[in-house]
């Protein structure tokens, strides 16, 4: 039954997710919002990382943590860099946990999420840079950061219903 | 260089982002850049080097935080609400010693020792407690049940447990409910070239207490100073040879 459940989300996630044209806007379906990403292309094409992003940054965490490879592709942290811009509407509008890519589809497909529990919600790149270098690293730790909370919550309300989901 | 008053920001912003690596200010105008260090991001770290600190407890003031508070600052740390003082987490502390019979005292810092032997890896049952090939212990988060047999373990008392959900992480030092965690040498940091917080902090204050580098390099200043000076390690009678010596205790 587990299975049929996920495989069926499986199938709808992909069905909404490739013809979004197909409910189209204001249509009955519910769609994710999915937030526009920085740049032109993604470190693999998106059937891919649709696929198997969760390998990719699996394998990727092991050989950082534990042979110091920090290479950026596969970095969860690249993720976020293109995905959860410091900057830009996301930051601007307050609406982090509204606008977050990885959280909004993980929601929408009733997948429980994890990292967000321990690693930040959004990229500090300047930050590890010298403010000689980067004056703009200071003006961004002023910033209010205070939206990551509730995403934590919105990511527990995630799992509560996961619970609930399973009781049927 | 010296026509150059003011430096380019524009073309620093640009090779900084390039070599993902920037200068150190040491001091105003004194420059520290640790790129021609920095091994590649894609090149495993290897056990030829051995990082370790050494910290001249004579040039330590009682008094001085300064290494703290930039260990909390850097690792984004003492954000918990809901935790007692004594459960919040420290990564690095400052201890004061007196010596009963002498009235000698010491004002030293201490964080973990990275061991060569780590008792927290030994009794660690899934693995998450461990050591890199370079000397630097950590604590593997994603494999990390939060048992805390290794906080039992370690003789320095170098390890927090994490009692409560936490938000507004940095993105280098992933920290969560449920999960022990310690100094990681600014692991971060090394791997870029650049020196932890701690001993940036200490030298930006003049002090000087704490100097780090590879033990393994006989032309590093740290292993020039160990062999030159007696060094000790606490609780040497355990035979864990410590990354983190002290020097004129």
């Amino acid at each position: 039954m587990k299975r049929l459940l996920q495989l069926l989300s499986m199938a709808v996630l992909a069905l909404t997710l490739s013809a979004p044209a197909l409910a189209g806007e204001g249509g009955r379906t519910p769609l994710p919002s999915i937030p526009a990403a920085k740049g032109d292309q993604c470190v693999e094409d998106t059937a891919v990382m649709r696929r198997d992003h969760m390998k990719f940054l699996k394998h990727h965490r092991d050989a950082t943590m534990h042979q110091g490879i920090r290479t950026e592709k596969y970095s969860l942290k690249a993720c976020l860099e293109c995905h959860a811009p410091v900057e830009g509407n996301m930051a601007a509008g307050g609406k982090e946990a509204e606008g977050h890519f990885c959280v909004n589809c993980h929601v929408y497909a009733g997948v429980t999420l994890d990292c967000f529990e321990c690693h930040a919600t959004k990229p500090e790149t300047t930050a590890q840079f010298h403010p000689l270098v980067s004056p703009a690293s200071a003006a961004l730790k002023a910033t209010d950061r205070t939206d990551s909370t509730v995403l934590l919550n919105r990511l527990v309300g995630v799992s509560e219903n996961k619970a609930g989901v399973a009781h049927e | 260089m010296s026509d150059h008053k003011q430096p380019d920001l524009a073309r620093r912003e640009f090779l900084g982002r390039g070599a993902a690596a920037a200068g150190v200010a040491l001091a105003p105008g004194v420059m520290l850049y640790g790129v021609a260090d920095a091994k590649p991001a894609d090149e495993p770290v290897s056990s030829k080097v051995r990082w370790g600190m050494l910290v001249d407890t004579s040039k330590c003031s009682s008094g001085c935080n300064a290494c703290v508070d930039a260990c909390n600052k850097e690792h984004g740390l003492g954000n918990e609400t809901h935790s007692r003082d004594t459960q919040r987490t420290q990564y690095i502390r400052k201890v004061e010693l007196r010596h009963k019979f002498t009235g000698a005292t010491h004002s030293l810092p201490v964080m973990c020792q990275h061991c060569e032997t780590p008792p927290c890896v030994d009794v660690c049952p899934t693995g998450a407690s461990f050591k890199r090939a370079d000397g630097i212990v950590l604590v593997d988060r994603h494999i990390c049940i939060g048992c805390r047999y290794c906080m039992m373990a370690c003789p320095y008392k170098a390890r927090s447990f994490v009692h409560e959900a936490l938000t507004e992480q940095r993105p280098h030092t992933p920290r969560g409910k449920g999960c022990v965690e310690s100094c990681t040498m600014c692991v971060h940091r090394v791997d870029e070239g650049r020196q932890p917080a701690c001993v940036e902090a200490c030298a930006a204050d003049g002090s000087h207490a704490i100097i780090f580098g590879d033990l393994n390099d006989p032309n590093s200043e740290i292993a020039q100073r160990v062999k030159t000076y007696a060094s000790s390690e606490i609780r040497a009678d355990l035979g864990l040879n410590t990354g983190v010596r002290y020097q004129g205790l």
